[in-house]
């Protein structure tokens, strides 16, 4: 313990800074090609009968930006950046960094050509081809070596809950993907999966879940215990509950794959176990929400002022509702009614846009001021960036609520005679002026995020703030 | 309620005793884990690190309390 602390120069940031731009300039093309199916849903003539651009193509396209680009990009950014920090000791192999940065760009431009060519292999949140399925293994293994080898090499003894949940999420995603990737190729664009009938449906919801579930939710609780008490300069809340919140999610979450498969060919038991683990995640989730949010106790006054502040914390709130409403969908009673339902859509985006994005922006706009030592170019344009992404979320979420319960209601409406009293065209009709207002909602996050981008590339290149140059001016 | 609670145990196949048996061993993991955490003689043990992020550029992190020295 007698070593030298790095010096922030010694660590290695480029590459962090690198992984933080690609992951904005993903999340405006993600929210782009959302916000475009999302329109041609309301006025599918906006297809012009181009099958590149149809919504069949575009929205694996949409998933896999959002998740994979953005998402994985800031996972890989701020997951670099905290384990350098937090093991007091730089990456183990800039080579390796560097390796994964273009891999992973690799592997997006990979899925930005084949989607709309319409090479799939149909499985949700798993569409990529097989080669491409076997780089992602490659680099994402390179990840995780670089990532234990630099946790290895720490010049502190103890490991930080946020590298934990890294580390959760990194070896759970290589299970995952290897698991359900395997297939026989038969051409270098096709192959069939080893699996079929029930055992394919079990697989892909044990991936799909487990996504959701380590990669688009301990990782980035990795980030939440990381950021909320560094930009609000105080202690966590309670360690113990971040260490008991790990646990809890790491053995739990894997058991909730199921519940997307009620009412199916699989056996009944299957799924009520899945809805079961399910209500028991409740307590793990929610106790670290409150461990977050519980982090500003004795300086909620930083909220007043501190925009960067709001989006890791509004973050948190939305991650308290979306971990409660998921498993009350699971019930097989609450799932008769929302299953196949745009109700779905609405959960799964409240997750997205409200807990995944909100906590990604505050993770990135503190990074950027840390990495390139400037202060942000303009603070207005970060609040509204915060009041419009919150806004459009909100917009979003409850027009899909709205749309989705509706849809349940009208699918199972009968009338005296058990016949059914709304034909499935009428149902679609309904949803319209909903499917309108999810794509304003979608546009006002996209307008958000070209805000970030702008403010960002205004920080960067050292650009006086908007105040401070009017001053200047008048003096 | 009898019925819901039998189990026919000659029925079981190898995948359903692995199963079980994974369950009930993660059961006792997590059960071990809420104890060691919760336990009110380990509090500091996990509670120093309330504030680590906050000083990460100092060398506090020299006093650890029961976990040794990397």
């Amino acid at each position: 313990m007698s070593e030298r602390i790095p010096d922030e120069q010694e660590y290695n940031f480029t590459v962090v800074k690198w992984f933080s731009i690609a992951a904005v300039l993903y999340l405006i093309v993600g929210a782009l090609v959302g916000d475009f199916i999302a329109w041609e849903l309301a006025f599918p003539e906006l297809n012009l009968d181009n099958p590149y651009i149809s919504f069949g193509r575009l929205r694996p396209l949409h998933t896999n930006a959002v998740i994979f680009a953005f998402g994985g990009s800031t996972l890989m950014a701020t997951s670099y950046y905290i384990v350098q920090r937090t093991c007091h000791v730089s990456l183990w192999s800039n080579k390796l960094a560097w390796f994964t940065f273009w891999g992973w760009n690799a592997i997006i431009v990979g899925a930005v050509v084949s989607f709309p060519l319409g090479l799939t292999q149909g499985k949700e949140y798993a569409e990529l081809i097989w080669p491409i399925d076997v780089l992602i293994a490659v680099v994402w293994l390179t990840y995780m070596f670089n990532f234990v080898m630099t946790i290895v090499n720490r010049r502190v003894s103890h490991i930080y809950v946020a590298n934990w949940f890294f580390l959760s999420m990194m070896v759970m995603i290589t299970i995952l993907h290897v698991v359900n990737s395997l297939a026989v190729p038969v051409t270098l664009t096709h192959s069939y999966s080893i699996y079929s009938g029930v055992h394919d449906a079990m697989i892909q919801w044990w991936w799909g879940h487990n996504a959701v579930g380590f990669f688009l939710t301990a990782g980035f609780l990795g980030i939440m215990y990381y950021f909320v008490p560094k930009q609000a300069n105080r202690p966590v809340f309670s360690y113990r509950l971040s260490v008991l919140h790990f646990w809890a999610l790491s053995f739990g979450y894997v058991w909730l794959g199921a519940h997307h498969l009620q009412y199916t060919a699989l056996p009944d038991w299957t799924g009520s176990l899945g809805a079961a683990v399910s209500m028991a995640m409740i307590i793990p989730s929610w106790g670290g929400a409150i461990n977050g949010v519980m982090t500003l106790s004795g300086a909620w006054n930083k909220l007043r002022d501190d925009y960067v502040l709001r989006f890791l914390v509004v973050s948190l709130a939305f991650y308290a509702m979306s971990t409660f409403e998921g498993p009350v969908m699971s019930i097989k009673t609450v799932n008769a009614l929302s299953h196949y339902t745009d109700w779905t859509i609405g959960h799964v985006h409240s997750g997205a846009l409200g807990w995944v994005a909100m906590v990604s922006i505050g993770a990135i706009y503190h990074m950027v001021t840390k990495l390139w030592g400037k202060d942000i170019y303009s603070v207005s344009l970060v609040n509204t960036h915060f009041w419009i992404h919150t806004i459009g979320t909100i917009i979003y979420i409850c027009a899909m609520w709205v749309s989705g319960i509706m849809q349940g209601l009208m699918w199972r409406a009968t009338d005296d005679y058990g016949n059914l009293v709304y034909t499935f065209a009428e149902t679609v009709s309904a949803m319209h002026p909903y499917y309108v207002l999810r794509s304003v909602g979608g546009f006002l996050v996209l307008l958000g995020a070209i805000l970030m981008l702008y403010n960002i590339v205004k920080t960067i290149s050292g650009a006086r703030q908007p105040a401070t140059a009017a001053v200047a001016a008048k003096a | 309620m009898s019925d819901f609670f039998s189990t026919d145990w000659s029925a079981m196949t190898t995948t359903d005793w692995t199963g079980l048996i994974i369950l009930l061993v993660i059961a006792g993991l997590m059960t071990a884990a809420y104890f060691t955490i919760l336990k009110p003689a380990n509090r500091n043990k996990f509670e120093q690190y309330r504030d680590f992020v906050n000083h990460e550029d100092d060398m506090e992190l020299d006093r650890e309390d029961k976990h040794g020295h990397a």
